[in-house]
């Protein structure tokens, strides 16, 4: 939103001044630069003080014997400033913000101990800085993943009965009927938004590209080696071991679904990532292999996106004033790509589309992408401390 | 006055009189271009001091860029055992160029061979095209002006495995280990971006110079080659100063390279010797030559956060340290981190040297350069890493590096989509040498 993209460009104007401010750290020992913060797993930093709002870089020295994640909090609720992650046992890394008034704290997570966190600073003034973004818990993400596996569980059995009926209509010996088939299947599984590998090699198995090796290579199974083939001339009686082959994956992934965990870091990245993929394979048109149908997948990646959004709304909408960018976003998208349908139930392929509506599709693609951006960031988990020093 | 370790002196500046009559270039037209050695006197000088700056120093990819940006550079010395730009660090300005031979037999595989040294050794060491009256064009291009400068320009040539066909009568002689490139599990190659029969690489200070050269070995080479695919590229100052040349995901590339002034190691990973590894004689002093055109998905590397970004690769984007390090060339210790709670596991660096005894074979020589070209299907900027390795043996090296890649958390924001497999030539000794003649004696 406005302000989001106020702070972005405050932040770029003012890296200069930010590199050249100075701060007064008093805990280190002597021979230290002022602006050195030490932190270990005994203490988090000590008494440090920044002379007053504005733009002021810390370095954080990792004294410790293990690498830590540093952040830099409210202490009254624990809102994360900034932070670094994965700092080496003997590294130095900057914190550099826009401080404002109010209180300040570091927070030590080293890796074997508990949170630990530091003394309070305190700005003084009426000053506003970069703004806090509230930590979102793994205890928040539990509840979520577990709800996104069910409804995943669900989908992925839905996709098993139309993979069943593809592989029917493609014994079948009816063109239209298997087109029509493989459309409602592999619509669904475009819905399961499979980013970041969620799959693991069934992702290959079932919706592989032929990238890696060829079109005309056995090893290439799944929804794209049946799409080539039906929209190729080749016939039916072929392409039976390739539908039966897939309809046996999903049954496997039926299976092995439910044994699996979703990474609670990958809720909201997948949220992104599909849109991602749909832009770079979807709407470029290199996942077309003969249907013409990459805009309905780009439409099946919005509901993904949809879901896992509506999953992390309430994480989401106090932390992140541009959500309704997101949404508006979305709703932008999708309705330019409805009007892509054809009356016969297919698509206009993006190859066809005409230059200014393929740029207004890329654009408004483009555009949602860019809202999506911090989601990611913002709802990674991240520990908490219940306490702070005074 | 510093050379390069197992680095012949060099000649550089030609000798007027040496230069092969045009006549001998039966199909070749346009053979009148350039009778190199206008200027062999700043040749030779320029020629060492050159050698110099690209090479010489502990750490050249800070130095070479240093120089680079401060003007034209002098002459890179063309002869020698080694090619003369397979050791230096990335100039500012490059060209690949695949090839597909044309050349109608052996014989005229050897006239274009010797047509293609002429030109590199008249183009390197720079001077005065020869004046053309009424009987034709001009013998040059003029794009870098009346007198052909230096520049620094490096022309690295190289043959592929298809030249070992039953065209030219050279299947005995392939080299060991020289294959069509693989597929990797991560690839979507473009196969009219793939192979060649021929590499041309030519580097230098400036993009005109990289053009000039291209422009004057495509035009007396007309009959015996046809462009396959290229693509041009440029490696950026070092910024900050004294670091080292970052690519397009604002991360510095190439940090860590086996020492290239350690005669031993470039003799243990660098380059073929034909007495241990079952190589052709013709094929010692020659270099495994891997060319990857790898898009980065610029865009979509803009909305990842930055503590996402550093620990897929492993470094600090800012200051380049390794995550556990406090310098730039610090040696990441694995062996303290083994669960990846600093490096994760899967950082690009950590898989693809993980400091290991076992892996320290598998080192390539990493010259990366960046590319811009335009647009894709959706109007994101195609932008990209010609990655480009030496090494002894591919399968030894580059394949086993890019094995341990596989599915890394980097693959999503590339796509590796051309290249090729090649053998960097030995270098071409004195004037009366040629590229490639040995393999064809």
């Amino acid at each position: 939103m406005g302000t989001r993209r106020l702070r972005v460009a405050a932040q770029s104007a003012a890296v200069g001044a930010a590199l050249a401010a100075s701060l007064t750290a008093c805990s280190s020992g002597g021979g230290q630069p002022s602006n050195v913060i030490t932190v270990s797993s005994a203490e988090c930093g000590g008494a440090w003080s920044v002379p007053g709002p504005g733009w002021h870089t810390i370095q954080i020295s990792n004294q410790g014997t293990g690498g830590a994640e540093i952040d830099l909090v409210n202490p009254a609720n624990g809102a994360v400033y900034a932070e670094i992650e994965n700092t080496g046992p003997g590294t130095v890394n900057p914190i550099n913000i826009d401080f404002g008034s109010g209180q300040y704290a570091l927070l030590c997570l080293f890796s074997d101990d508990s949170p630990l966190p530091g003394s309070t600073v305190t700005v003084a003034g009426h000053a506003a800085g970069t703004p806090a973004v509230l930590p979102v818990t793994y205890n928040d993400l539990i509840p979520i993943a577990k709800t996104y596996a069910a409804k995943e569980e669900a989908a992925i059995t839905v996709m098993a009965a139309e993979t069943a009926t593809l592989a029917a209509a493609v014994r079948g010996g009816n063109l239209a009927t298997a087109r029509r088939d493989w459309l409602t299947a592999h619509l669904q599984y475009e819905t399961l938004g499979d980013a970041y590998d969620a799959f693991g090699d069934f992702d290959d198995e079932i919706d592989g590209r032929a990238d890696p090796v060829g079109v005309t290579s056995p090893r290439w199974t799944g929804f794209f080696r049946l799409e080539y083939g039906l929209w190729h001339g080749q016939s039916l009686a072929s392409l039976v071991p390739v539908a039966s082959a897939l309809n046996r994956y999903v049954d496997q992934l039926v299976t092995w679904w439910p044994t699996q965990e979703v990474p609670l870091a990958d809720l909201g990245r997948r949220a992104h990532e599909v849109i991602e993929n749909a832009l770079e394979f979807q709407l470029t048109g290199h996942d077309d292999y003969g249907s013409g149908t990459t805009l309905a997948s780009t439409l099946a990646a919005i509901s993904a996106s949809r879901v896992l959004l509506g999953l992390l709304h309430p994480l989401l909408a106090p932390r992140y004033p541009g959500l309704p960018s997101v949404y508006s976003g979305l709703n932008r998208l999708q309705s330019l790509l409805e009007k892509e349908r054809l009356a016969n139930g297919w698509w206009v392929p993006v190859s066809a589309l005409p230059g200014a509506t393929r740029q207004a599709i890329d654009a408004a693609c483009g555009q949602v992408l860019q809202e999506l951006a911090p989601i990611a960031s913002i709802t990674e988990p991240r520990n908490t401390a219940s306490e702070f020093s005074a | 006055m510093n050379s390069l370790p197992e680095q012949e002196p060099g000649q550089p500046g030609q000798e007027p009189g040496k230069e092969p009559g045009p006549g001998r270039r039966s199909f070749l037209r346009g053979m009148a271009g350039g009778v190199a050695g206008g200027v062999v006197a700043g040749g030779v000088a320029g020629g060492l001091a050159g050698h110099a700056y690209r090479g010489a120093t502990a750490d050249p990819a800070v130095a070479a860029n240093a120089a680079i940006v401060t003007g034209r550079l002098p002459a890179v010395p063309f002869h020698g055992k080694y090619q003369a730009g397979i050791l230096p660090a990335p100039s500012r300005a490059t060209a690949v160029v695949s090839f597909d031979a044309t050349a109608a037999n052996r014989a005229e595989l050897a006239d274009l061979l010797q047509t293609v040294t002429d030109r590199a050794r008249f183009l390197t060491a720079g001077g005065t095209p020869p004046p053309v009256g009424i009987d034709g064009p001009p013998s040059d291009s003029g794009v870098l002006g009346p007198t052909v400068v230096p520049d620094g320009l490096t022309v690295t040539f190289g043959v592929g495995s298809t030249l070992f066909d039953d065209r030219y009568g050279l299947a005995a002689v392939r080299p060991a280990h020289l294959t069509p490139m693989t597929s990797f599990p991560n690839d979507d190659l473009d196969p009219a971006q793939c192979g060649g029969d021929l590499i041309l690489q030519l580097s230098a200070g400036n993009a005109d110079t990289v053009i000039h050269a291209l422009r004057d070995i495509a035009k007396n080479t007309r009959g015996g080659l046809q462009v396959n695919w290229r693509i041009d590229g440029f490696s950026s100052p070092a910024r900050p100063t004294g670091t080292v040349p970052r690519n397009l995901l604002g991360f510095m590339d190439g940090i860590a390279n086996p020492p290239v002034k350690s005669a031993a190691e470039m003799n243990s990973l660098v380059w073929v010797d034909s007495s241990t590894s079952g190589e052709p004689s013709w094929a010692a002093g020659g270099s495994y030559f891997v060319v990857r055109l790898i898009r980065m998905f610029v865009e979509f590397w803009d909305r990842v956060d930055i503590e996402e970004q550093e620990t897929m690769i492993g470094r600090r984007r800012g200051t380049g340290f390794p995550l556990d390090g406090t310098s730039l060339y610090a040696t990441p210790n694995y062996a303290n981190d083994p669960t990846g709670d600093v490096i994760p596991l899967t950082a690009h660096m950590r898989l693809a040297n993980p400091r290991t005894p076992q892996s320290a074979p598998s080192q390539i020589l990493r010259r990366a350069y960046n590319y811009d070209r335009g647009i894709d299907q959706v109007g994101d900027l195609d932008m990209g890493l010609i990655f480009t390795c030496f090494q002894q043996d591919i399968g030894r090296q580059f394949a086993a590096v890019q094995t341990r890649l596989v599915d890394e958390p980097l693959i999503d924001y590339i796509s590796p989509f051309g290249g090729g497999y090649f053998l960097a030539l030995p270098g071409v000794t004195g004037p009366s040498d040629y590229y490639g003649r040995a393999m064809l004696a």
